[in-house]
């Protein structure tokens, strides 16, 4: 018997994952041959979707990407010994693009079988678990404050921290939320992570709930992921059956397409069933959060990076990056790509490493002109700033953030005042309508630069969209209004020829 | 006089004892922590621009005007939503924060109309305010953009219009609904630039949940939600603060005017029974005072067959004299009587049973209190020592568990109701009990943890099961009835309602309730914390009404929840001055204060003062004056503010009564049904166009304040001297302050009470004097006014009127929202929009087995009478149960109402009529006729007065 | 006054009286009547009484029968208040 692997992530199935197993199957029955086709999560290189493996002694060894067009032609060439192929990719972990990453919260995704809680022990699941409750509720705190580990929704904040003050408020009940609502733009490491390891997950949000004295989780997914519902759900069954989740209760919700809602104070308003807006803060959700409880709202990954860290040690862990941005990233590298996927590596490499050398510049091969990092609030950097380092701080540094780790590359051909207009436009659909700032500054915001665009009194017009600019960054109650202006003033102030300004010396500093 | 500006401090205060001090804009203030840097500013003497936050609901920070600087905190946090911190230095004027300002500013007014000179606002809109106060001088957007401008107007309701093109989407209106009066009719739909204000589910606001509260048109900061009044008339340029006339809660309003027009009645933020809330009938359905019915003369004639004749005040006024006089002679002095009203003012209330006690000579004094809640008068005095509620309504604030018994309070006392489910949503319990599902038993963010569904006429026996439970299961709480009260009387009652007869499993049979709801619902009300009971005309009007009052005052004591904050038994009196025309000696056998006619002392001390001897005797209560006038021995009645034809029991008897009589005085508004067979009308004046106090179910005596003068030339009290005056008793007095006086000198409970000081301290809650020289929020403290508290055993006696195959249903009584009693006010404003007409509520199943559709005629027969009306088909009602109100002539339910009564007071049992219902085709011809009756008795001769 | 509904209303008041303990009911009775109900309805049941008290229960019945001897008695003891 001969096992196969292939992904059953939304992002293989969108380039036909799914007729390649059946292919497999039905040349592996015609054949007569005996090989079981186990479905997992992708490894996440996405340009070599869907990228099969197959179980031989000497390994996995794997193809890609495969067409079900392809599946006779693998058998003829001796697929169950790894024999070779035009698409044989030899063994994944020496594809550079695997073997250069340091995987720690991915570490089994793409590699375990995303429904088999067995699979999850066997490959280190639960062993994050069993110490933290050697250590206790206190120790868990403190392995979790020791790693650095912060926030990876984009705030980055100290999870520690926040973990102590929902451990350190007193209430009848508390609860960790799992903020699963991703929205950014090219970004795609919640997803991967739900549908390729989801018990890290449950794990995780178990010893968050352990290490704060919360008993019930909501985990809070977007509706626009309806496999990574399903793969979440099946896997909370799965743990439930298993006698995993005796002493915490976990529950999927799922939004209603707003992006707002991955912005923690709206999400809670969302899972209590009213209108997704965002909350004004005071009172932190650390301090009343869900129900007006002491609430942990993490980001997913940052709960599934939690059980790794404290099975081989917070130091570890710490021992990465750069700077106060301590541990591994997830990047996602998205757009105008050579080499699209999920990078997962210590903090510190620099922008122009990743685009140009990990991803390999753009797909098209034209020039890369800008790249936006950090979703669709995320200030655009040029190639003159290529130099900065990946971390928290060197981004907020130069104006912009990395966010949830989201990188999305644009070639030559880019009109940024469109891009500038469409942070605006982004910021008017998705706003909750709450603050005033966003509610109607998003549509001045678009109008405005249309009258730019068209070349009307452009001076005053950018003036105003600059007034705007400040007005959205100090007055917007929540970030969709608040990191608007990042996009669009690192448009207007690193491409000022796309807005009839020239480029002064000084802008490309 | 100008217009009274109340401070608005952006958030609601903060309860907390301890304080900490920060520096604002270089002012040293200290504030109770928990106080947002909003309020603190403004105790400080700063005003932050803000325009989404007003401190009658919780900081929302959305409009992002009072953003402030905070040194060592980074970014520009908001003012309201940001709680105050100790050594905090704040600023709230920087260059950052002025240009932030000004940018949401130019945002708001580039989708605002800029109709500002014909805006109905203009002058009292925060947004222009705003505008003004940030320096706004240019939209550099222009108005050419998106916006809302052309938005269509909501007029639905009669009362406001919603303008969505003014609107600023603050949300103010939408948390008024939600925090203040709790209906959540209103939210806001849509997201982002599409945000917009919607009632219900993008309904009109008529078609919606919204019950016209006003909350929402008070917190709008623009001309968005604005009164229709305003619009047609224009800002008001001076106000007046008086209490409103319906119902018991006595809430303050500011009559906003213009010269003698009445703008708009705004509820006033430091009325202390209201906190600034109001329902539709208060805040709106004030435009009865200037209804063309209104009669301004008074008239006469010589039989009730005849049109009325319009006359000069002196000859009205002479020919009640000599009328009465006359009758006297001819009967004997006990012949007349007078009927008082708990529309009117303790001061027009205490001169009609002066005038009757000093004036006619006899006791026959009687109020409308009889017929609603004169066995609470009887039960609590009984018990505790005092005929009056324990609390004041701030006090729920306090409360766990709240029992609801026989009482509708989002109907009848809908400013309390909202009170009571802002407690709620808190996490205190509730337990209904009440025939029909009431809203409370369910309503948004609100459940009832229990709700006993009894049978009519049963309230005694489940509150002696309640009791059974208690005591049985030993959740006495014995240290309050060791210290508190007269313990063999304890013992005796516990014993009483430890028999078999008052388990809970016994009562179940003769109730309908689930045994095991009740013994839950008493195990939650013993253990729960503090316990506070309310109750209205469900619990009182019924032939052992007395009982169930007693068992109330049991329940509370016996659970110790008697004494202080959230606990106590709260009577909700209907009307607005039940509780003050009860206090001012208006029922036949007892002076002002409660104290009996045959107290010897009490008596001359009155006699002294009023310069007349006085009768020891008991007089008759209402049901008695018809019953003698029937015998021929009773023929002159002199009734103010009052429709006895309409809202006593079994209309033809009162009916026959009436025409028995040589003469009747009626004193009204207009020419009510009980004016079809008088002979003197007088014109009454509204609460508008007096000066006095009404009481409210706390105790509290607020002022009524003249906004306009009598339409009808004669205040209604000086009617009363005037009749006085003509029968030989002078009563002299120059003004309703001077009544109060001389109240306050023959009544120990009222010995502090004076207008100075209701004009100073707002109000105050009797007892007043020197013992509590500002009032008494809480009664019975350290103890019972009559000392120790006194169990009294109450026997479950089924009432007499019981079903059977000819009425096999049970009639329930009751009020809604928009209608007050009679209607003979709301009646007469738009609140007709909402209920036109009396409806009669059915169960499915008993509408399937007769054959009746929603909407369809049915008619109701009783023993003592049939009318017909429109049927509604719902489950509120159990099956053999059916609901009606009162508030229409047309129906005029009391036709089918009986003579029973409560066996102390003789408060009819309006709550209890077995009736049948049957598909009809339209009114009977009873009601065909009582029409013409009182068509023909309304006919005004149009000869000349003389 | 019509003596049925006098009577209903004395027996009604009687029932209440009979239930209590550790007080006699005909002075409950007695005192409640003599303290609520005016002179003409006192006497139309005294009469009532002396015409054979059709309809009255036996404490009622004694305690009307007291209040001819009560008519300008003082306040009695009846229930506590």
């Amino acid at each position: 018997m001969t096992r196969i692997f292939i992904p059953q992530d939304a992002g293989a199935r969108a380039v036909g994952a799914d007729r390649v197993a059946d292919a497999l199957r039905a040349e592996a029955a015609r054949r007569g041959r005996d090989v079981t086709l186990v479905r997992t999560g992708s490894r996440g290189l996405f340009w070599l979707e869907p990228m099969i493996e197959v179980e031989t002694p000497a390994g996995r060894i794997a193809y890609g990407p495969v067409t079900a067009g392809d599946a006779a032609t693998l058998f003829e060439a001796g697929l169950e010994e790894g024999g070779a192929h035009p698409l044989r990719l030899g063994k994944p972990d020496d594809i550079p693009f695997l073997k250069q990453q340091t995987r720690i919260t991915f570490a089994r995704c793409g590699i375990v079988d995303p429904t088999s809680l067995d699979d999850y022990r066997a490959h280190g699941g639960y062993r994050g678990l069993s110490r933290a409750l050697q250590i206790g509720p206190p120790g868990v705190i403190e392995a979790v404050t020791a790693s650095g580990l912060r926030g990876r929704g984009g705030a980055g904040f100290p999870t520690g921290i926040k973990w102590k003050t929902v451990a350190d408020t007193a209430a009848d009940r508390k609860f960790i939320v799992c903020n699963a609502d991703e929205g950014d733009s090219g970004t795609y490491a919640d997803r991967m992570i739900m549908e390729g390891d989801p018990f890290s997950v449950i794990e995780g949000m178990t010893i968050a709930g352990y290490a704060v004295g919360a008993t019930r989780g909501y985990i809070y997914i977007r509706s626009e992921y309806p496999d990574a519902i399903r793969a979440m759900e099946r896997a909370i069954v799965v743990a439930v059956n298993r006698g995993c989740l005796d002493d915490f209760c976990l529950e999927v919700r799922v939004g209603a397409g707003s992006y707002v809602c991955g912005e923690e104070t709206a999400l809670l308003e969302s899972i209590e069933g009213r209108r997704g807006q965002v909350r004004a803060k005071p009172p932190l959700p650390a301090h009343k959060g869900l129900f007006g409880r002491p609430t942990v709202v993490n980001n997913l990954v940052t709960l599934a990076t939690v059980p790794a860290i404290l099975a081989d040690g917070a130091e570890r862990y710490a021992a990465l990056g750069v700077g106060r941005s301590r541990g591994t990233m997830p990047i996602q590298i998205a757009g105008n790509v050579r080499h699209g996927g999920l990078f997962e590596a210590p903090f510190g490499l620099t922008l122009g490493e990743i685009v140009d050398g990990i991803g390999g510049g753009t797909a098209n091969g034209r020039p890369v002109r800008a790249v936006q990092v950090g979703g669709p609030l995320g200030a655009y950097f040029p190639r003159a700033l290529f130099d900065t380092p990946f971390d928290y701080e060197a981004f907020a540094g130069r104006d912009g953030l990395i966010g949830h780790g989201g990188i999305v590359v644009f070639d030559d051909s880019v009109d940024m005042a469109r891009q500038a207009r469409f942070a605006l436009e982004f910021c008017g659909i998705e706003s909750c309508g709450k603050c005033t700032p966003c509610r109607i500054g998003s549509v001045r915001g678009v109008e405005t630069i249309d009258r730019i665009i068209a070349g009307d009194r452009r001076d005053a017009n950018l003036a105003l969209v600059e007034d705007l600019c400040q007005t959205l960054k100090f007055g917007s109650l929540c970030a969709l209004g608040g990191f608007t202006p990042y996009p669009v003033m690192s448009a207007i102030t690193h491409f000022p020829e796309d807005f009839g300004r020239t480029r002064l010396p000084a802008a490309a500093a | 006089m100008s217009l009274i500006h109340e401070i608005d401090y952006g958030t609601p205060p903060s309860a907390a004892a301890e304080t900490v001090s920060l520096t604002i804009d270089g002012n040293r203030v200290a504030v109770p922590v928990g106080t947002s840097i909003m309020r603190a500013a403004m105790d400080a003497g700063i005003q932050v621009p803000k325009l989404c936050a007003t401190d009658s609901v919780d900081a929302f920070g959305s409009c992002r005007l009072c953003l402030v600087e905070i040194a060592g905190r980074p970014g520009t946090p908001a003012s309201c939503t940001t709680p105050v911190a100790a050594g905090m230095v704040v600023s709230t004027q920087t260059e950052r924060l002025k240009q932030v300002r000004k940018g949401v500013m130019e945002l708001y007014i580039s989708d605002h109309p800029l109709d500002c000179l014909t805006c109905a606002a203009n002058g009292d809109c925060e947004l222009q305010d705003m505008a003004g106060a940030v320096g706004l001088r240019d939209v550099r957007y222009g108005y050419q953009g998106e916006n809302h401008l052309t938005a269509a107007k909501d007029e639905s309701n009669p009362y406001f219009t919603f303008d969505p093109a003014k609107c600023i989407v603050c949300s103010r209106c939408v948390r008024a609904c939600e925090e203040v009066q709790g209906t959540f009719a209103l939210t806001i739909q849509g997201r982002g630039f599409e945000s917009k204000v919607s009632a219900g589910m993008a309904e009109t606001f008529i078609e919606s949940e919204c019950v016209s509260c006003g909350a929402c048109v008070q917190a709008c900061p623009t001309a968005t939600l604005m009164e229709k009044s305003v619009i047609e008339i224009g800002q008001p340029e001076h106000s007046v603060v008086t209490t409103c006339a319906y119902c018991g809660i006595g809430c303050n309003f500011k009559a906003e005017m213009r010269g003698e027009e009445l703008v708009r009645m705004v509820p006033f933020k430091d009325g202390q029974a209201n906190d600034g809330h109001s329902c539709v009938k208060g805040r709106f359905a004030w435009g009865y005072a200037n209804h063309r019915e209104r009669i301004l003369n008074p008239m006469i004639r010589d039989r009730i067959d005849q049109p009325w004749r319009e006359v000069s005040w002196s000859e009205a006024i002479g020919r009640v004299a000599s009328e009465f006089k006359r009758l006297q002679g001819a009967h004997g002095v006990r012949a007349i009587g007078a009927i008082s009203s708990s529309r009117c003012s303790n001061e027009e209330t205490y001169l009609v049973q002066k005038l009757v006690r000093g004036g006619f000579g006899n006791n026959n004094i009687d109020t409308c209190a009889r017929v609603c809640h004169s066995p609470t008068g009887y039960g609590l005095k009984a018990t505790f020592g005092t005929s009056a509620g324990t609390q004041d309504f701030a006090s729920v604030e306090h409360s766990d568990v709240v029992i609801v018994i026989g009482a509708n309070p989002t109907d009848a006392h809908p400013v309390f109701a909202s009170r009571l489910k802002k407690r709620l949503r808190q996490g205190a319990r509730l337990i209904v009990i009440d025939p029909r599902r009431i809203d409370l038993v369910r309503t948004p963010h609100v459940e009832a943890a229990y709700h006993l569904a009894l049978r009519p006429g049963t309230n005694a026996a489940i509150l002696n099961a309640l009791a059974h439970t208690i005591v049985t299961e030993g959740l006495v709480n014995e240290a309050f009835i060791r210290e508190r009260c007269d313990s063999s009387a304890f013992e005796h009652w516990a014993s009483f309602v430890s028999e078999p007869q008052n388990s809970p499993e016994a009562v179940g049979l003769i109730s309908g309730v689930p045994p095991e709801a009740i013994r839950a619902a008493a195990r939650l009300f013993a253990t729960g914390g503090n316990g506070a009971i309310y109750y209205g005309l469900g619990v009182t009007e019924h032939s052992q009404g007395t009982t169930a009052v007693m068992a109330i005052a049991n329940l509370a004591m016996v659970t110790g929840n008697l004494g202080r904050p959230g606990v106590g038994v709260n009577p909700l009196r209907g009307q607005n001055n039940v509780q003050g025309s009860c206090d001012m000696g208006s029922f036949p056998h007892e002076l002002p204060g409660y104290r009996h006619v045959s107290d010897d002392g009490v008596r001359s001390t009155f006699e002294a003062f009023w310069g007349r001897p006085l009768d020891a005797e008991p007089g008759l209560r209402i049901g008695n004056m018809f019953d003698a006038a029937l015998d021929g021995s009773f023929s002159g009645l002199y009734v103010q503010g009052e429709d006895i034809l309409q809202s006593d029991p079994n209309t033809h008897h009162v009916a026959a009564a009436l025409a028995a009589m040589e003469c009747v005085v009626v004193q009204d508004l207009f020419l009510n049904e009980t004016s079809a067979y008088a002979h003197v009308f007088l014109p009454g004046s509204t609460f508008l166009e007096k000066d006095g106090t009404f009481t409210n179910a706390e105790r509290r005596i607020n002022r009524v304040r003249r906004v306009m003068a009598p339409r009808n030339g004669m205040a209604d009290w000086e009617i009363t001297l005037a009749i006085g005056r003509a029968m030989g008793f002078e009563m002299p007095y120059g003004h309703p302050s001077e009544v109060m006086d001389e109240i306050a000198r023959l009544t120990p409970t009222f010995a502090g009470v004076s207008y100075e000081l209701l004009d100073k301290v707002g109000s105050v809650q009797w007892p007043c004097n020197t013992a509590a020289p500002l009032g008494t929020p809480v009664m019975h403290t350290d103890s019972f006014v009559r000392g120790k508290g006194n169990f009294i055993i109450t026997e479950y006696v089924p009432t007499d009127e019981k079903v059977g195959p000819r009425f096999p249903l049970l009639l329930t009584t009751g009020r809604i929202l928009t209608q007050y009693n009679v209607g003979a006010q709301t009646r007469r404003t738009a609140n007709l929009a909402w209920h036109d007409q009396d409806v009669l509520e059915i169960h499915p199943h008993d509408a399937e087995q007769r054959g009746v559709r929603d909407g369809d005629w049915v008619r109701l027969d009783s023993r003592t009478g049939a009318t017909s009306l429109r049927a509604r088909v719902t489950d509120r009602v159990a099956p053999g149960v059916v609901y009606t109100t009162f508030h229409h002539p047309t129906t005029q339910t009391n036709v089918v109402t009986t003579d029973y009564s409560d066996w102390a007071t003789n408060c009819p049992e309006y709550k209890v009529t077995a009736v049948q219902v049957a598909p009809s085709n339209g009114p009977t011809a009873w009601q065909r006729d009582y029409g013409d009756h009182a068509d023909r008795g309304r006919r005004i001769s149009k000869v000349a007065a003389e | 006054m019509d003596a049925a509904k006098l009577v209903m209303m004395a027996n009604q008041i009687g029932r209440f009286f009979a239930g209590q303990r550790g007080t006699d009911p005909v002075v409950g009775i007695a005192d409640h009547l003599e303290k609520f109900w005016e002179p003409r309805m006192r006497a139309a049941i005294i009469a009532h009484l002396a015409a054979g008290g059709t309809g009255l229960d036996g404490p009622v019945r004694d305690a009307v029968g007291r209040l001819d001897g009560m008519r300008t008695g003082r306040l009695g003891a009846g229930l506590k208040n």
